[in-house]
């Protein structure tokens, strides 16, 4: 019975922790100028993302190695810099977009303006990283992030013509006033935004953190592969909601505000209080997610002592570096720079930056070194090298497509 | 440059036998508590210096110690630094080498650890709650 509620618990963290700013942001958007015509990039992004996570889940369950550790194993100390140097700064910019998200949805909540919430927002974020429990942090916020089914709930109540909606997911076509690079563009930022790197050095360095063993891994393996497609449902919702309201009323999203427009549309003012409340604990869950992450990739790339489940003491570089992290974010949003502008950003650099991710994690996992007779099997493989090329092509077309489309405008 | 006779064979070795990249360098040091020390940033190597010639018959070299610190620089950008300003960590001190390798010994004593025990005490230490164990 424990282990049934562990399992639900799981998977309903999963769900909530699913999304974040960048999907908030990318879908909203892509739903208001595209329709349903890149949901399929959804699904082949959450597809993607189950497979590495579960792989990386698995390497760190085997040989408790966290992702960067290994990166810097297989790649040297020449390779491995200039994969941290890449990886790193674009966390810190999704760090950057996370507290801006927050700060948006409590300005949406309070109607006090969002640069007076960034200090307050930045402050919550290291408390919890200071003082709160792994495992406490992360099923707070991923069970009050599952208030975001409103969305779901929304785009029901709003009573859409399923048909064409069908027609949008299952025929994709360019909409009539927008270019096929512009198009293009988006279902990289789409890619981007569902796979983004933080999540697999999250996911791994919480397997440490939680003292995964290769018992454990059923269960991990059950939250990513049900947890992981419904949070995308989700991010599906969110894109419907948008091409319902937004799309024939001629509204691009540029604003969190116009992101919940729909819901307050459909759901009415309880429908606003579960979406603001979603919207603060999933921005709030990636802000700590992603700070986390800035701290474990540098503390494994030096071999510094890391993890919550030791006092910050006895990880004192790792809690340092997490602070000033968050002291440049604060810094950088100072600045008035627009989060959700960030936000577009850092999902398109999250795509360029994959390949440097994924690929040593796929080196790794077939390493029987690390992994015994827990090595990848082969359909496991088959698929891994086909997510490489789509990977690798989406990395490779990001920055042409961004400077041709001026980044989708 | 002389002609090159053919190396002689590998002298018979009891043990293990350990490829410095493939199993030391870059692998993750954790002291005989289990707490990460640091990441093996290079080798010290016994032995005649570099460009001396070899006279036949001398003793083959011998790990002396891990490396780490500033020299992670010099690795990744060329160069050497000086043999005073190596950070050391003695070859005799570990104890198991596997995916990662294990000392023998406490790290809190070692030099690798000081700028961990500076920031720990200087700075992190001294944030209310620093102490405080989240489990």
């Amino acid at each position: 019975m424990k282990r049934l509620l562990g399992v639900a618990l799981g998977i309903l963290t999963a769900i909530g922790g699913f999304v974040d700013i960048g999907d908030l942001v990318t879908n909203a958007v892509v739903g208001s100028r595209f329709g349903l015509s890149l949901v399929w990039v959804v699904g082949v992004g959450v597809l993607g993302i189950c497979l590495f996570a579960n792989m990386s889940g698995r390497v760190a369950a085997a040989s408790g190695r966290a992702t960067f550790e290994v990166i810097r194993e297989r790649l040297g100390p020449r390779a491995g810099l200039a994969n941290l140097s890449a990886s790193f700064l674009i966390n810190l910019m999704t760090v950057t977009a996370e507290i801006g998200g927050v700060a948006l949805a409590l300005q949406l909540a309070s109607s006090v303006h969002y640069l007076l919430w960034i200090p307050v927002a930045a402050l919550a974020v290291w408390l919890v990283v200071w003082r709160v429990k792994f495992s406490i942090m992360e099923n707070v916020t991923g069970l009050l992030g599952l208030t975001l089914i409103v969305f779901a709930v929304a785009l029901f109540l709003l009573k859409p013509d399923w048909g064409s909606l069908a027609g949008q997911a299952l025929a994709p076509a360019v909409p009539a006033e927008e270019t096929v690079p512009t198009y293009w563009y988006y279902a990289i930022a789409l890619f981007g935004a569902a796979m983004t790197p933080y999540e697999v050095f999250f996911f791994s360095s919480g397997a440490v953190e939680e003292g995964w063993s290769i018992r454990d891994l059923v269960q991990s393996r059950v939250n990513v592969l049900v947890g992981f497609p419904l949070g995308g449902l989700l991010s599906v919702a969110i894109a419907g909601c948008a091409a319902v309201v937004l799309l024939p009323a001629g509204i691009a999203v540029t604003s969190l505000s116009q992101v919940v427009l729909p819901v307050a549309e459909g759901g009415g003012k309880v429908g606003l209080a579960f979406v603001l409340v979603g919207l603060v604990a999933a921005t709030f869950g990636a802000a700590l997610e992603t700070t986390l992450s800035s701290g474990y990739t540098l503390a494994q790339f030096f071999g510094w002592s890391w993890g919550k489940f030791r006092r910050p003491a006895q990880a004192a570089r790792f809690h340092l570096a997490m602070i000033i992290c968050l002291f440049i974010g604060l810094a950088v949003l100072a600045t008035g720079v627009d989060p959700v502008l960030v936000t577009e950003y850092s999902v398109v650099f999250s795509a360029i930056a994959l390949p440097l991710t994924y690929l040593p994690i796929l080196i790794v996992a077939n390493d029987p070194q690390y992994m015994g007779q827990h090595v990848n099997g082969r359909p496991v493989n088959v698929l891994a090298m086909v997510y490489l090329v789509i990977i690798l092509a989406a990395s490779l077309a990001a920055i042409p497509l961004m400077i041709v489309t001026g980044a989708g405008s | 440059m002389k002609p090159r006779r053919p190396l002689a064979p590998a002298p018979p070795v009891a043990g293990r036998l350990l490829d410095a990249q493939l199993h030391l360098l870059d692998r993750q040091v954790l002291d005989n508590d289990g707490v990460p020390v640091t990441t093996v940033d290079d080798l010290e190597l016994s032995g005649p210096a570099l460009d001396l010639e070899l006279a036949p018959g001398t003793p083959a070299p011998v790990l002396t110690a891990l490396l780490t610190g500033p020299v992670l620089g010099t690795r990744i950008f060329g160069g050497r630094p000086p043999s005073s300003r190596l950070i050391r960590i003695p070859w005799k001190d570990v104890s198991d080498v596997g995916v990662v390798l294990k000392l023998g010994v406490s790290g809190e004593h070692l030099d690798a650890g000081w700028v961990e025990r500076w920031i720990r005490d200087k700075i992190i230490a001294r944030i209310p709650g620093g102490r405080h164990d989240p489990r």
